[in-house]
């Protein structure tokens, strides 16, 4: 649509009509899925936790099996997936768990290569958390194994499942901010990134994401969830970074930067700033996207929508409910806001019913359960890998890195 | 070596000590990681139980648990049975299905997950034995009745707490004090050189002190927090076999290994000061006035390990609470 097609579009009472139907459906009561599945875990950690808990939720799930090499991890999981049969090792697992329909990856990120290659060899479906990997030659082989497999693969991104994102993102793409001019995302949280341990020789396998040897730091672990959001918006991939990264808040002999500032070059002279630091918590975590005549912010179950005084009102926006932030007034954006106004219950609408986490679990199911397709395919989970890897890159050498279109591709 | 951590959660400020053993290399960063780590667990409580969070799992219970049973994790379960248990033996004194109540009196803004009804329909509402299923076999939870809501504040923060202390003794923690708003405290071993964390129940000089080690306290009073009702001042803490504010005590502290049992019967006793029931390994403490409202001795119970420091054994009061002792509404 070209952006005089956009205007003429949104002009019209249909514009604002197209805003409402755009909305997805959003059932704050769990799906039914089509069949039930069981499914092993593999990783049992942070990430790992937060799976099962949103596992719980779902009534046709059942957790088969939960996969750590870490013991003290494998005996905590035990009171929180009853069910299962415990492995030390994934290829026992995948051996004995011959009813397996999907594994769901949450490991460090460095040994996702290998977990996923086995799993879709043994013709499991796979969900595997993002970054997908932390080489691009370990990201294309996933893609590649993924394109080769049976099964569906699902990349973890946070973003593309999220239904207000999707609501945010309905609304960019029809013109409602029109020329997009910048973006920024940034993640701030006042940590020491760091897993306790007393025992030195479990300390460098635990805190692998303080290893400069196989962890991109916030670049991969939290900027590619950011980067992929921003992929989806736009359509576009940046062609270049610049980066700097700097060890301010944690002088405890690490040698992954805690504060980091990238910036990336998108075609037709946008940028986007991206920043993160484990110093400070300050406004946590965001993406906006700016543009001529508005702006939207999106923060994990939230999302709003910054209007120009000169944008086209939408008829809608008498139904809106408001948040003020200092001088800036944002629509609050509600997934299934058509339905919720319709019942007067518009302001129930705030905020997702799920955790983000739930949603990609949930999307992740439905296309195993009906063979549809996953929201965030291993191939889009390699480009937003490859954006990262690019950025640690250029945060390592100070210079200017170009983001070839060959990083993107298996050819 | 000491490290500190604080985290604002549950409308209140949680707050960590933690001592290491020794100062070498790395002490710091692994004490403060274990920190990190129980405090993220207390976060996630935060985000699992709000009633003031769309996404929390207790607004998801509450809009599909009267529909159909809402399976929960083992956790989560665990805790709705603790509740249960010390709704049965208390006789109701302690009862998250004043949720609705709650609500009704305002106790709770708009931000709530609760709907807002009358009183009268708040009332009808309350009672955990005739409106909450457990089904054990499957971890489900099941409403009986639509507009049944859970307010687990008063055992949410032990519950926290509880779970914080599992992953700091995971973490290899000996020496550690954690507190969720200062009314709920957990405590592993002692302080170097000590016998166990003193704690002042207030902060009169001669207040009641008690010396936790590898256990927890919970102290509830009605005057912490309170809103206008028709013209009434009414404490945060509900009857809710009564389906009225408080009438109780004006403190109730107890003790025990677990601190949302400790949590649960501290509210418990406030709403009725007796300790009928109380598990034999708990020990607890209650302030009462009589009928002119002024301070009586404090009631004992158990083996108390609560030692008085100064002569007058009271527990210290808020001023304001004691120069207006709540009438029946």
């Amino acid at each position: 649509m070209t952006s005089s097609d956009r205007r003429s579009f949104l002009k019209g009472a249909a514009g604002a009509a197209a805003a409402f139907a755009f909305q997805p459906d959003l059932s704050a009561s769990p799906r039914a899925l089509n069949a039930p599945l069981r499914v092993g875990l593999i990783g049992a950690g942070r990430q790992g936790r937060a799976i099962l808990g949103e596992l719980g939720k779902f009534e046709d799930i059942t957790i088969a099996a939960v996969c750590d090499s870490d013991a003290r991890r494998l005996s905590s999981a035990k009171r929180r997936a009853p069910g299962a049969v415990f492995y030390a090792e994934h290829k026992a697992m995948l051996e004995s768990e011959d009813q397996l329909d999907a594994v769901l990856i949450a490991t460090p990120t460095h040994q996702h290569r290998s977990l996923c290659e086995d799993s879709l060899d043994a013709g499991k479906h796979v969900y595997c958390e993002a970054p997908l990997a932390h080489t691009l030659e370990d990201a294309k082989a996933i893609a590649r194994a993924a394109r080769a497999a049976s099964g569906k693969f699902q990349t973890g991104m946070a973003g593309r499942a999220n239904p207000v994102y999707s609501l945010a993102r309905s609304f960019v793409r029809m013109g409602a901010i029109r020329d997009t001019l910048s973006m920024r995302s940034q993640f701030k949280k006042k940590t020491s990134w760091r897993t306790p341990t007393s025992d030195s020789a479990r300390d460098k396998f635990l805190n692998w994401r303080l290893d400069p040897d196989v962890s991109l730091g916030l670049v991969g672990e939290v900027g590619t969830h950011h980067f992929d959001v921003l992929h989806w918006f736009t359509g576009q991939y940046p062609t270049s970074v610049r980066g700097t990264g700097e060890l301010l808040a944690w002088k405890d002999g690490r040698k992954v930067a805690d504060t980091v500032h990238c910036e990336f070059q998108f075609p037709g002279g946008v940028r986007s700033q991206w920043e993160a630091s484990l110093g400070t918590s300050f406004e946590g975590e965001y993406s906006l996207l700016a543009g001529t005549m508005g702006t939207v912010k999106l923060a994990g179950t939230h999302a709003w929508m910054f209007k120009e005084a000169d944008a086209t009102t939408f008829e809608w926006e008498v139904y809106a409910t408001r948040q003020q932030f200092h001088q800036d007034e944002g629509i609050i954006l509600i997934a299934g806001a058509t339905e919720l106004a319709a019942q007067g219950k518009l302001k129930e609408g705030i905020g997702l019913p799920h955790p983000p986490l739930y949603y990609a679990l949930e999307n992740f199911f439905v296309a195993v359960g009906e063979d549809g397709e996953p929201c965030c395919s291993a191939e889009e989970g390699l480009r937003a890998a490859a954006v990262a890897i690019r950025a640690a890159e250029a945060i390592r050498t100070g210079a200017e890195v170009a983001i070839p279109e060959t990083d993107f591709s298996l050819e | 070596m000491l490290v500190r951590l604080a985290l604002h959660a549950m409308g209140t400020r949680f707050e960590l000590v933690l001592e290491g053993d020794d100062d070498g290399p790395g002490a710091e960063a692994h004490l403060r990681a274990a920190g990190e780590v129980a405090l993220a667990e207390v976060e996630l409580v935060d985000t699992k139980l709000s009633l003031f969070r769309r996404d929390s799992l207790l607004s998801h219970i509450q809009r599909n648990a009267a529909d159909q049973p809402v399976k929960v994790d083992p956790d989560t379960f665990a805790l709705f049975e603790l509740c249960a248990q010390v709704c049965e033996t208390t006789g109701g004194s302690f009862d998250p299905t004043v949720a609705p109540l709650m609500r009704a009196y305002k106790l709770h803004d708009d931000k709530a997950t609760t709907p807002l009804v009358t009183l009268e329909e708040a009332r009808e509402q309350v009672g955990w034995k005739e409106h909450v299923e457990l089904l054990a076999d499957s971890h489900q939870v099941a409403f009986t009745a639509p507009g049944t809501a859970l307010d687990l504040g008063g055992v949410a923060k032990g519950y926290a707490l509880d779970l914080a202390i599992e992953v700091l003794r995971d973490a290899g923690i000996t020496r550690a004090l954690l507190h969720g708003g200062t009314s709920t405290i957990a405590a592993i071993g002692q302080p170097r050189g000590r016998e166990g964390w003193p704690i002042a129940l207030g902060a009169d000089p001669d207040a009641p002190r008690v010396l936790l080690r590898d256990d927890c306290l919970a102290v509830s009073a009605p005057g912490a927090r309170s809103v206008q009702h028709e013209g009434r001042r009414v404490d945060h803490v509900l009857d809710p076999r009564q389906g009225l504010p408080v009438q109780g005590a004006l403190v109730a502290a107890t003790l025990s290994r677990c601190a949302a049992e400790a949590d649960a019967w501290s509210t418990a006793l406030l709403v009725n000061a007796d300790p009928k029931g109380l598990p034999p390994h708990m020990e607890s403490l209650i302030g009462m006035t009589d009928a002119e409202g002024e301070r009586v001795p404090t009631h004992w119970f158990h083996r108390p390990r609560i030692t008085r420091t100064g002569p007058s054994g009271f527990c210290d009061i808020p001023q304001s609470r004691q120069a207006a002792p709540l009438q029946t509404v």
